[in-house]
């Protein structure tokens, strides 16, 4: 369970070190004005100063605001539901490639919660790499990544 | 009226078979790569500029420009139907066309939308043939300042109108103006805010931030609201489109309105992003209805899709007559002008006849081809909205996925994506607005850059952006817009009337 507070809190922190990084990054680049005219860490400095500033500002509004719960316990299991699996899916991209990270993806959440009869999401599953391949692939010479393990096994 | 003469001189060219053909097989294939995440016109044209290689340079240019137009239309449907612009000047379509897709009036919003925009279209082309000389003129009076006046008018317009509290959208605009700064400095050319990390050298590109916002954010609150998409009739609602087309004409001071915004953007090089979002905001600001934007409303779809495509039409103009290619479609297209032969600039409207004017009157007739084509497609399209969430959801998750990473062959971008998503979702939850954040990632490095450029042309005086009139005109509209809120906000307090705040459950924060 997540409260409003906590979330107002985490998220103006998430800004602030943004903000700050960008900042202090910024004056490498120089700030102010040169003979080359504006020196090209000005604006992104002023930009990072504005976040660092603000999100003091919601930080401290947010401290003050109810514990009221906004991401419940069910909300956060549907939540992590999608999450997980994608970002697993995203995760193994570089390993296994496009074409068989999208297949497992598929097949992983429409088999496994039962949504879908496992013929259904066989079919389903198999067919979505070979639409890729044949669209981006085939059709516009995009090329999609094959992962370290096409890579090991020759292709 | 010699201009009529030509035009109808090259109708003669534009209406034969071969060519109609041509055009029927460029906007289906334009529809195809503006559907499809990660491609888009640019693409579509440089895969087919080696086929045009044999043919008539009038026919060539027709079945580009006919592909360009096919990928304008195709781009507004994924960010009406899921959440996903597909070009930067859709972004601003799906405020109120994903409301009302997801309220189960999908085929209303896809038929406004195209029918808005081959209005859009229609008035550039108009446009393009009665002012072609006075608009190249124009475009040729901007310098630096200029530019910056556009870009600033464009903010101008856009930022406080969302309703959201003024410290989440500073922060908001800040962080797009300090992503728009990652990579290359264009006017120094040194490198900055990669932290380190070697590959954001190349920027972050737009599309990999608006398909995490808005794809992966709009999916974790639509999983967390437990949302079910409202039941679509499984009819094929052909009486709907019809009744959608019909209804336009009432609105038409938006539509007239949106459409000079659009051409204005176009020919000065606003382009044709500023000018939707720059469109939305001053359409949410006059209509009586204005408070209700972000929910649905038919305006909300009109504004940006007419002016998107008025400016897209427009902006072809200084291509052809100074040779300055607008944007990467307009840059491959010059290359295949070239590869044919021809020399864009103001010798082409003497040299040229048959190809320029060939050109325009294919303008009138493609984008008619084009909206006829996409029309006939709507059903199909609708009917994507009655595949299930649990089908639906991962297949987003996917083309995101394959969408960001084909921007430019870069795995970092998909995670980059993932972030956004990430912070996509935080930002909706706790009413951050997005089309700010969005609004800077895509103009902030030019307004940047624009910026600098005059300061340095001026040394360092703030007086170049009073210098002549238009510059002047131009900075004084938007300070005038920006501070218009604030002035009614005054009088309505003098008057001691309460303002009339809509319900916070009507605000959607945009």
């Amino acid at each position: 369970m997540i409260s409003r507070r906590v979330l107002e809190v985490s998220t103006a922190a998430l800004t602030g070190s943004f903000g700050l990084a960008v900042a202090v990054s910024s004056i490498d680049n120089g700030i102010g004005w040169s003979t080359a005219g504006v020196d090209s860490g000005t604006f992104p400095f002023l930009a990072g100063v504005i976040i660092v500033l603000g999100s003091l500002y919601n930080l401290g509004r947010g401290a003050l605001t109810g514990a009221a719960v906004v991401v419940s316990r069910s909300d956060l299991r549907r939540l992590a539901a999608l999450f997980v699996p994608a970002a697993i899916f995203i995760g193994v991209i570089p390993m296994i490639g496009m074409y068989l990270a999208s297949a497992g993806y598929m097949f992983a959440v429409l088999a496994l919660p039962k949504h879908q009869s496992l013929l259904h999401a066989l079919v389903i599953a198999a067919a979505t790499p070979v639409v890729l391949y044949v669209v981006f692939e085939r059709l516009f010479l995009v090329t999609l990544p094959h992962g370290a393990l096409a890579a090991a096994l020759g292709f | 009226m010699e201009n009529i003469d030509l035009l109808l001189h090259g109708f003669t060219i534009a209406i034969t078979l071969p060519h109609l053909a041509l055009m029927v097989i460029g906007v289906l294939l334009g529809i195809l790569v503006g559907v499809l995440p990660g491609l888009g016109a640019p693409n579509g044209v440089s895969l087919l500029l080696p086929l045009t290689f044999g043919m008539q340079p009038v026919s060539a240019i027709i079945l580009l420009s006919s592909m360009y137009w096919g990928a304008l239309f195709g781009g507004s449907v994924t960010s009406i139907l899921f959440n996903i612009p597909g070009e930067p000047s859709s972004v601003a379509t799906t405020f109120d066309g994903y409301p009302m897709a997801r309220d189960g009036r999908p085929t209303t919003a896809l038929a406004t939308a195209f029918g808005s925009a081959a209005f859009g279209a229609l008035v550039g082309v108009i446009l393009i043939t009665f002012l072609a000389s006075w608009v190249a003129k124009v475009a040729l009076a901007f310098g630096p300042a200029e530019y910056f006046a556009v870009y600033f008018l464009a903010f101008a317009s856009f930022v406080g109108m969302g309703g959201a509290p003024p410290a989440k959208t500073v922060v908001a605009l800040a962080i797009g103006f300090a992503i728009a700064a990652i990579g290359i400095d264009t006017v120094s050319g040194s490198v900055r805010l990669t932290m380190g990390i070697d590959e954001l050298v190349k920027g972050v590109n737009f599309v990999v931030a608006v398909m995490g916002l808005f794809g992966i954010g709009e999916l974790l609150i639509a999983v967390e609201e437990e949302f079910h998409a409202r039941a679509v009739s499984s009819k094929i609602e052909w009486r709907e489109v019809f009744r959608a087309l019909a209804r336009l004409p009432w609105h038409g001071v938006a539509l007239l309105r949106s459409a000079a915004i659009g051409c204005w953007m176009g020919i000065t090089p606003g382009g044709p992003t500023a000018a939707s979002f720059m469109s939305y905001g001053i359409a949410k600001r006059f209509s009586s209805r204005g408070k209700h934007f972000g929910t649905g409303e038919v305006e909300g779809i009109i504004a940006p899709e007419t002016a998107d495509h008025a400016a897209g039409t427009s902006a072809l103009l200084p291509m052809l007559s100074l040779g300055i290619p607008g944007s990467a479609t307009a840059a491959v297209m010059m290359g295949g002008l070239m590869i044919w032969g021809l020399n864009p600039g103001p010798m082409l409207f003497i040299d040229q006849k048959d190809f320029v004017w060939g050109l325009i009157a294919s303008m009138y007739v493609g984008n008619i081809v084009a909206v006829v084509l996409v029309l006939l497609t709507v059903p199909v399209f609708a009917a994507l909205m009655r595949i299930p969430f649990v089908i639906i959801a991962p297949l987003i998750v996917i083309i995101c996925a394959v969408g960001a990473y084909s921007v430019s062959n870069s795995y970092l971008d998909v995670l980059l994506m993932l972030g956004f998503g990430v912070v996509g979702y935080l930002f909706k939850k706790l009413s951050y607005p997005l089309a700010p954040l969005v609004l800077a990632i895509v103009i902030g490095d030019k307004a940047e850059d624009a910026f600098r450029q005059s300061m340095l042309m001026s040394k360092g005086s703030l007086g170049i952006f009073f210098a002549n009139r238009l510059v002047t005109g131009l900075v004084v509209g938007a300070i005038a817009l920006l501070l218009l809120p604030l002035v009614l906000q005054a009088i309505r307090s003098a008057r001691g009337a309460t303002p009339d705040r809509a319900k916070p459950e009507e605000i959607r924060i945009i």
